[in-house]
């Protein structure tokens, strides 16, 4: 600490003095020197009033330039649009309205397409892929490997993601590139601000629905930092694409089932969108947890412009849309899953003293298990699907059946199996010792636990934080195993 | 003085029906997408938010950014390239951002290219609906850097809302050259590049409007340390500018007066002058 | 032997290792009580008032005795000396007290930019912090934050080198009713009274008017707004007197959110308590005095509204709307004039336009 208070004036007189004798040299601490001296003589307001001098010339500029030869227009459209849209009472009914017809469109449009694929992936290259194996001499071992492991986990994300996604991101496109979602993030701003979050939260949310890797990319809109990791941090809680098939299957066979047939439908339906809706009140209480503990101290701003209309541009939003977000997810779950596949078909065929090693996995996890309500299969499942949660169910039938040997599934045990038949799959599970409890358990936990890998991976890139990538990854999954063991033990409690 | 570039452009009006089809190429447009090996020159595209900036990139490039009609979509910077008149362009797409003179990292970003990446041209594209918004941002721009084209983007909405834009007018004001657009119906690109070319080669030489501040101390304050700056970094082009962000407290300008980074500028800038000449 | 292996061996002796973190907490508690006092003796020095062991004491929350002690072990390190009972700093001293202080203001400039935590709670933080920075720390602190001049309280934050100004106010009450002065510094000790002030939505640059005192409440007017304060929290309140022209001129204008929908009006301010990030966007925004702004859409909910501002559409909310004062109707002319000041000075190369287009420029009355 130097003794002497000096004082900016005197140092730059010297600094002159030195600038006459030693001829025009001035040195890079001289200019700093004067710069601080002069920053203090013109005061706080300096900013603001470059500001000010900025745009007074633009508007002149601006004003010079621009006429309206006509009259005003008389009827402005994106404000007649913009009337409707944010209205007390049109903007709720038309917003739920629009996102219901685009969930319905996605989820319609994608079963064909689906089932199509799936039965060309598995039912036709998966059998080809095998006999062509056998026939050039590739060894039991590697085949296994490479052709039920890695293939099929693949086949599988690829048949169960790739169509919703076709149908869901470009759909989600057109809106943004109308320019409706801006005015979504306006109308439901108050409900996220009441819980210390962003209301173009609501809009990653809604793109968490069809991904949550793509829902984390979409938080970049946000542009305040406290808001924007909330935002990254909670988007688990949309219930996403890979998670849906397992909502509405176990919805079918253990809630559906407890009510007539005419009903059935209906329940496990209201149970699936129940769930979907528990979701986003988790969305809503995590953020606002968040604001006021672990974010407190971020920095919080809001703006939000509202563009004007334009009409989208169908062709090139559809390809644009495929590129960026279709492909670019469908790319990464790829990455992601076919290692997990190898993993799959080890954990199940590698055998130790007679036994694969998933036996010795799931015969560890399963105390744990149904201590939580669920039961060893479903958390070896979890653990070994990190990657993708498309491959869960595939995953809890294939290992059930190989720790049971149920019969009724027509692929060999230690293979990822599918079948379209409830019953069938009911049987596997009622052998494997499932109960009504294990099934909402699983529906609880399917929602409430971390995020897949390359939805953590996205986070990480996103955030650039270590610590925050840690929290998106445990909070839920804390959360989850909270849950699901409040749930068995009160469940157990009342006996039913 | 009067940039020639402009007032050579047709009007809109007459602009051929040809030019909003997709496949219309204009001029000696190739456009190369990634494939950026060797250009020749560098160019920024700057501009507020939402303001059609992909649009333009992508109809320059041939690539297919997404373009949002989201304010603050491209969040990292795009780049592309392309062939026109036998010389390669390299383009950068810098974030959409209000203003230059804050410390988000978009501002800083898109800032820190066009002072420091030494872009051969920046183009500012702005929206001709709101053209004194935009002219913040182009005005800031044109305090860093005379090597600028303004694409007077959106013309077609302007025209709907019954709004004239006076080009040739604000080109004289400005002092760059600005070119009216329609990027969504491919028009007056070739316009535009003409003028790039133009200012890249450097036959066209911007003399741009330089806001002068209001307040009498401040006015004092900048003319000192600009008169400073000018001793000890001869032919740094933006001096005035630089005086301003000294005394804004701008940590990155500082840290680039105290390593002799800006004496760098200056140097690239007189060898550029000398070689045009 | 190398550091390591001496705090591993340490750990091995969980009693010495205890001892040797006692011992580092009581060192670590010592240098606070000192620059704690270097603080004070200063603060009181610089009000012109005498610094007592007592004082010394109370501000420290130690007994008479421990104050002593260390008054004495701050002489024998050079930081005060003796004259007649009155303990005085020294050029290191003051140095020492110095830095603390340009670290408090530092950092509490450094809270309300660059973070999101509540204004009651940055003097406390600021206290903790004022220890552990090093001059190097803050001269970074400093250049990030752009070399600020004065904390968020308007208290000066002391350059590396130089000596402390005064804020240069004087106290709310020596205000008299018809005077009109503007808030520069919002005294942060004690907390419990800060918290007051700040409830009170009070900041510096605020414009007091209409002070009147009775031995038991304060009166006056902010923004539109009464206070009435009781004297111990009105007395940590300094003015600065405004002289008359400029207090006659000077329109206080009404809150954004009183701006009925479809309505238009001037900017004619954006409060203190808008800052650091959320302050440069709404001015990057386009958000200035001058600006005309007009309510377009209210949100559903009835929180965020709409506002064109030069020709954009944006979405503010209630809380930050609040603090953006723009002209009433009588308060029009005030900005009018005010407004010239935006205007290009003569020597500016261009002839005003002949006819001004309408919805182009920033010119409300059209």
């Amino acid at each position: 600490m130097s003794v002497l208070a000096t004082d900016g004036r005197q140092l730059s007189t010297g600094d002159e003095r030195r600038l006459v004798t030693d001829g025009p040299r001035v040195t890079p601490d001289d200019i700093l020197q004067t710069a601080a001296r002069l920053r203090r003589e013109v005061g706080q307001g300096f900013h603001e009033q470059l500001m000010a001098d900025m745009y007074a010339d633009a508007a002149q500029l601006a004003g010079r330039a621009v006429t309206q030869p006509g009259e005003a227009q008389r009827f402005d459209l994106d404000r007649a649009i913009d009337r409707i849209v944010t209205s007390r009472l049109w903007g709720f009914p038309l917003m739920i309205l629009l996102f219901t017809l685009v969930f319905w469109i996605t989820i319609a449009g994608a079963n064909i397409p689906s089932q199509w694929l799936s039965s060309l992936l598995i039912g036709v290259v998966y059998p080809w892929l095998n006999s062509a194996a056998a026939a050039i001499g590739v060894p039991g071992w590697l085949s296994g490997l490479l052709i039920d492991g890695v293939y099929l986990a693949t086949a599988w994300v690829v048949s169960v993601m790739l169509p919703p996604m076709a149908i869901f991101f470009p759909l989600f496109t057109l809106l943004e590139d109308f320019g409706y979602l801006p005015r979504v993030a306006f109308n439901l701003d108050n409900a996220f601000r009441k819980s210390g979050a962003h209301g173009k939260q609501a809009l990653s949310m809604m793109m968490g629905f069809g991904c949550n890797a793509a829902g984390v990319v979409a938080t970049r809109v946000i542009d305040s930092p406290r808001e924007r990791i909330i935002a990254m941090i909670t988007n688990n809680f949309a219930l996403c694409n890979g998670r849906w098939p397992t909502q509405i299957l176990i919805a079918t066979i253990f809630i559906g089932g407890l009510v007539p047939a005419w009903l059935a439908g209906f329940v496990s339906a209201a149970a699936v969108v129940s769930i979907a809706v528990l979701g986003v009140a988790f969305t809503f209480g995590v953020s606002w947890f968040l604001s006021r503990t672990m974010l407190r101290g971020e920095v919080s701003t809001f703006s939000l412009e509202l563009p004007p209309y334009r009409p989208p541009r169908i062709r090139q939003t559809i390809v644009t849309s495929l590129i960026d977000r279709t492909i670019y997810v469908l790319w990464r779950a790829v990455v992601f899953a076919a290692p997990a596949g190898a993993v799959i078909w080890l954990i199940a065929n590698v055998t130790i003293a007679g036994q694969p090693i998933a036996v010795y996995l799931v015969n560890f996890l399963n105390p744990f298990g149904l201590l939580l309500g669920l039961n060893g299969v479903i958390l070896l499942a979890y653990v070994v699907a990190i990657p993708a949660n498309e491959i869960v169910i595939p995953t809890v039938l294939m290992l059930t059946v190989l720790l049971t040997g149920a019969s009724g599934i027509d692929s060999g045990a230690g293979v990822l199996v599918q079948t379209n038949s409830n019953a069938t799959i009911l049987s596997v599970l009622g052998a494997g010792g499932w109960t009504l409890l294990t099934g909402v358990n699983l529906m609880l936990f399917s929602l409430l636990h971390n995020p897949c890998s390359t939805t953590i991976y996205t986070i990480y890139k996103e955030s650039g934080s270590k610590k925050w990538t840690a929290v998106a990854a445990l909070l839920p999954l804390a959360m989850g195993l909270i849950v699901t063991f409040v749930v068995a033990q009160v469940w157990r409690l009342v006996g039913i | 003085m009067t940039p020639t570039t402009s007032d050579r452009q047709p009007p809109m009006i007459d602009a051929s029906a040809c030019a909003g089809c997709p496949m219309h190429n204009p001029g000696q447009l190739q456009r190369l997408g990634v494939d950026m090996t060797d250009w020749d020159y560098v160019i920024a595209l700057a501009g507020n938010p939402n303001v059609g900036k992909s649009t333009v990139f992508n109809a320059l490039t041939g690539l297919r950014q997404h373009t949002g009609n989201w304010p603050g979509k491209t969040v990292t910077r795009a780049e592309g390239g392309f062939v026109y008149d036998g010389a390669r362009y390299k383009i950068v797409d810098l974030p959409g951002t209000y203003s230059l003179l804050s410390t988000s990292l978009d501002e800083q970003v898109a800032r820190d290219f066009i002072l420091f990446g030494r872009p051969d041209v920046t183009i500012v594209v702005v929206d001709a609906t709101r053209l004194e918004r935009n002219l913040n941002l182009a005005l800031q721009v044109l305090a860093i850097t005379d090597r600028a084209v303004i694409c007077l983007n959106l013309v077609d909405e302007a025209e709907r809302s019954g709004l004239l834009v006076d080009d040739r007018r604000l080109a004289r004001d400005l002092g760059v050259p600005v070119v009216p657009t329609a990027a969504r119906q491919n028009r007056g690109l070739d316009e535009l590049l003409a003028a790039v070319n133009e200012v890249a080669t450097g036959r066209f030489v911007g003399r741009p409007h330089r806001v002068q501040s209001q307040a009498a101390g401040v006015g004092r304050a900048v003319d000192e340390l600009t008169a400073q700056l000018a001793t000890a970094f001869p032919g740094l082009p933006n001096a005035r500018w630089v005086a301003l962000r000294l005394l804004d407290g701008d940590e990155s300008i500082i840290r680039a007066v105290r390593s002799g980074e800006l004496g760098e500028l200056g140097h690239q800038e007189q060898i550029m002058l000398e070689v045009v000449r | 032997m190398d550091e390591s292996t001496l705090s591993f061996l340490d750990r091995l002796r969980p009693l010495g290792g205890w001892l040797s973190r006692r011992q580092r907490a009581r060192e670590r508690r010592a240098r606070i009580d000192r620059e704690d006092a270097l603080k004070y003796i200063h603060k009181t020095e610089a009000k012109g008032r005498r610094p007592t062991l007592e004082g010394v004491a109370g501000a420290l929350g130690l007994t008479l005795d421990e104050a002593a002690r260390l008054l004495g072990n701050m002489q024998t390190a050079g930081l005060l000396v003796d004259s007649d009972g009155t303990p005085r700093l020294t050029a290191i001293g003051r140095d020492s007290a110095l830095h603390i202080i340009r670290a408090h203001r530092l950092w509490e400039r450094y809270l309300a930019e660059e973070t999101g935590f509540a204004e009651e709670d940055w003097h406390g933080r600021a206290e903790a912090r004022e220890h552990e920075l090093t001059p190097a720390e803050l001269d970074t602190l400093a250049a990030r934050l752009g070399y600020p001049t004065h904390d968020p309280h308007g208290d000066p934050i002391p350059p590396p080198d130089g000596a402390l100004e005064p804020h240069g106010g004087t106290p709310l009450a020596g205000l008299t009713a018809d005077q009109a002065g503007r808030i520069v510094h919002l005294e942060d000790e004690p907390a419990i009274l800060y918290a007051q002030l700040v409830a009170e939505g009070l900041s510096p640059g605020q414009i007091v008017r209409n002070v009147t005192r009775t031995p038991e409440r304060v009166h006056f007017w902010t923004n539109g707004d009464e206070h009435v304060l009781a004297p111990i929290v009105a007395a940590n309140i300094f003015v600065t007197p405004l002289p008359g022209d400029e207090a006659a001129t000077a329109v206080v204008g009404r809150p954004l959110t009183d701006l009925p929908l479809g309505e238009s009006a001037c900017v004619v301010a954006l409060a203190a308590g808008l800052r650091g990030q959320e302050r440069r966007r709404l001015l990057d925004l386009g958000l200035l005095p001058g600006t005309v702004v007009t309510p377009e859409l209210r949100s559903p909910g009835g929180d965020p509204t709409a506002y064109l501002i030069r020709g954009a559409t944006i979405a503010l909310r209630a809380e930050q709307a609040r603090q953006i004062r723009v002209t009433g109707e009588e308060g029009r002319r005030g900005v009018r004039e005010r407004g010239k000041a935006f205007t290009p000075a003569p020597q500016h190369p261009f002839t005003p336009a002949p006819s001004s287009p309408s919805g182009v420029t920033n010119d409300a009355d059209n």
